[in-house]
């Protein structure tokens, strides 16, 4: 082949290892901003990512085990008595490892004081256990307080609300993903309540201070299966809230939900 | 003509080529996974898995995008032809990309649950009758197992088994995965994002692919193409002698659509079908080279007379009788069988 023709109009033939006169210049200035180009936009796409928020694994402190009563409606929770700087008894959600709650038979277990192991989570001021086996039952009349029920304080109902906000998994939300809300981990945080991990609320706006609620349908019990379709979606819910201890429970009427 | 007899397997040419694809990934996914990070302004940075999975989902979004942008950047401007030489690999490597986005999403959303990943896969997500929050990772899955056909089938074994048209047919369905891409994304990652970054790249990825079309299809319309009629009996005007650059071609659509090029070589005009037989590539925006056609895409080439692969080749393609009115070229839209000897028209008055 004639490097005359080869070379006539910029003519290129993959299988020839001669380009034709200026095509390699084209070509070599093409590659360069084309990988130029891709890496500033991965730097810019990935610098610019949404804040995942704090939430973590407290990995530092390992595992600790914690003495509490064990309630399991709607969702098991260990409540700590009030301490010193906590003037009300502090709810910790409890959940197993992976993408499972803790199964706790109410029968056998409500009420009961417990001792629980496990790693922590923590965002702000929710607290979850990753717990290791099963809480243990220690014998009441140990009970801190003295008595389960000064612990497990009477909830005070705190009205009528509707909020805007995002129903998420209780455990993603608490630090075991960042992040771990938002649409792209909807079936991540759905998978989480189908394994039994309490639902929570992050509301656009706060009630007494904090915009974090474990869920409740209106009755109080567990949230039926239909509430996975409003999973890490801007929904605006409608319910009653109450306080028990530090925790603010959303008791949710699941027919006025909507989503936004 | 020894340069056409090396076998197209490996050369300089693919290598530098798949050099710098990889080159570009390597230079978009650290940039993301490792670069990215010290510019992130969060309270704690992501889970290495979330960001891995950002990371390859959108440069599989890119790379589609591009890829898909290369056959109308070639039609308009002859210097992108080299980037559509190797094509396929563009495609493969796009694959490979896809499925690291997909593993990262099974390997940790779909992961440390008591159900099984394939059943997970099934109920995590069932939100069918909403517009908002419509399960968009079934457009994923979908566009990712188009995704691998087209590459389990792009080796050249394939080709031929399923022949060029069937073949050219099948990868045709890299336009619905891109469709799904966009789908996925539009469903999925653009819902929740914090800032409008990802959705302008998707915006402009678009854009860039439709208005590329568009041009290109608008080239090819006023561009050397011409439309043929019938003028007398079994004989068709397609084009004048003067219009047909030496070495090149004109093409011409007959009116049941089939493409035809009349090439200019030496003062003799050729016509033969506008389909390579290897992938259907654009014959008429190839060149004479060497006496032979060559194809724009990968150099098949191809005899003026008869339609054959010069040897040890043996691809033929369909030849066509040619005759002149004047300056007006006549074509017989009858094709003849691949491989039909049929002797060139000389050009009155043209030196040969
Ligand atoms: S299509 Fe591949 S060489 Fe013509």
């Amino acid at each position: 082949m004639s490097a005359h023709q080869e070379g006539r109009d910029g003519f290129f033939i993959g299988w020839s290892d001669r380009l034709p006169r200026g095509l390699g210049r084209f070509l070599l200035v093409l590659a360069v901003l084309v990988v130029g180009g891709v890496s500033l936009l991965g730097l810019a796409l990935s610098g610019g990512v949404e804040d995942p928020g704090s939430g973590d694994f407290d990995w530092a402190a390992g595992e600790r085990t914690l003495q509490g009563v064990l309630t399991a409606q709607p969702y098991p929770v260990l409540w700590l008595p009030p301490a010193p700087g906590r003037p009300r008894a502090h709810g910790v959600l409890l959940s197993g490892n992976g993408k499972a709650g803790v199964p706790i038979d109410p029968a056998t277990m409500e009420g009961r004081l417990v001792e629980a192991t496990g790693l922590m989570l923590r965002r702000g001021t929710i607290e979850m256990m990753q717990v290791k086996g099963d809480p243990t039952p220690r014998d009441p009349t140990v009970a801190p307080d003295g008595g389960s029920g000064a612990l497990v304080a009477e909830p005070v109902p705190l009205g009528r609300w509707r909020m805007v906000g995002e129903i998420c998994d209780g455990k993603c939300y608490a630090g075991a993903m960042r992040p771990s809300t938002g649409l792209s981990h909807r079936a991540c945080a759905n998978l989480c309540l189908i394994g039994g991990i309490p639902p929570v609320f992050v509301s656009a706006g706060a009630i007494e201070g904090t915009s974090f609620f474990l869920m409740a349908d209106k009755d109080g019990r567990r949230l039926p299966d239909g509430v996975r379709d409003l999973v890490a979606l801007r929904v605006q819910l409608e319910g009653e809230v109450e306080r028990r201890g530090d925790l603010l429970v959303f008791k949710v009427d699941l027919d006025r939900a909507r989503v936004l | 003509m020894s340069a056409s007899h090396k076998p197209v397997g490996w050369n300089r040419t693919k290598v530098l080529y798949d050099a710098a694809l990889l080159a570009a990934v390597a230079g978009y996914i650290l940039a993301y996974l490792w670069v990215g990070p010290l510019i992130q302004r969060t309270s704690l940075p992501l889970d290495e898995q979330t960001l891995a999975m950002k990371a390859y989902g959108s440069c599989a979004f890119l790379m589609l995008t591009l890829v898909l942008c290369v056959g109308p950047l070639a039609r308009l401007d002859r210097r992108f032809l080299p980037v559509l030489y190797n094509r396929r690999h563009f495609g493969v490597i796009t694959f490979a990309v896809a499925a690291a986005h997909a593993l990262h999403v099974l390997g940790w959303y779909f992961a440390y649950s008591h159900l099984p990943q394939t059943e997970a896969l099934l109920a995590a997500d069932t939100s069918y009758g909403q517009l908002r929050g419509f399960p968009f990772i079934p457009f994923g899955i979908a566009a990712l197992l188009v995704l691998a056909v087209l590459a389990a089938t792009s080796h050249d074994f394939w080709l031929s088994f399923l022949t060029p048209p069937v073949w050219k047919a099948l990868h045709m369905g890299v336009y619905a995965a891109y469709a799904l891409v966009v789908m996925h994304t539009a469903l999925g990652a653009l819902q929740s994002a914090t800032n409008p970054a990802l959705a302008v790249v998707v915006a402009l990825s678009v854009a860039l692919v439709g208005g590329l079309h568009v041009a290109a299809g608008a080239r090819e319309r006023d561009g050397a193409v011409a439309r043929a009629a019938e003028v007398e009996p079994g004989w068709m005007a397609t084009t004048t002698v003067d219009a047909i650059p030496e070495d090149g071609a004109v093409v011409v659509h007959l009116p049941d659509g089939e493409p035809v090029a009349v090439f200019r070589h030496g003062g003799r005009l050729s016509a033969v079908t506008n389909l390579c037989a290897h992938q259907n590539g654009p014959l008429g925006e190839g060149r004479v080279v060497d006496g032979c056609i060559t194809c724009p895409w990968h150099g098949f080439q191809y005899r003026l007379e008869d339609g054959c692969a010069p040897p040890p080749f043996t691809e033929r393609i369909a030849t066509y009788r040619l005759k002149l009115d004047g300056r007006r070229v006549l074509l017989d839209p009858r094709p003849n069988a691949p491989g039909t000897r049929v002797e060139p028209v000389p050009v009155p008055g043209a030196a040969a």
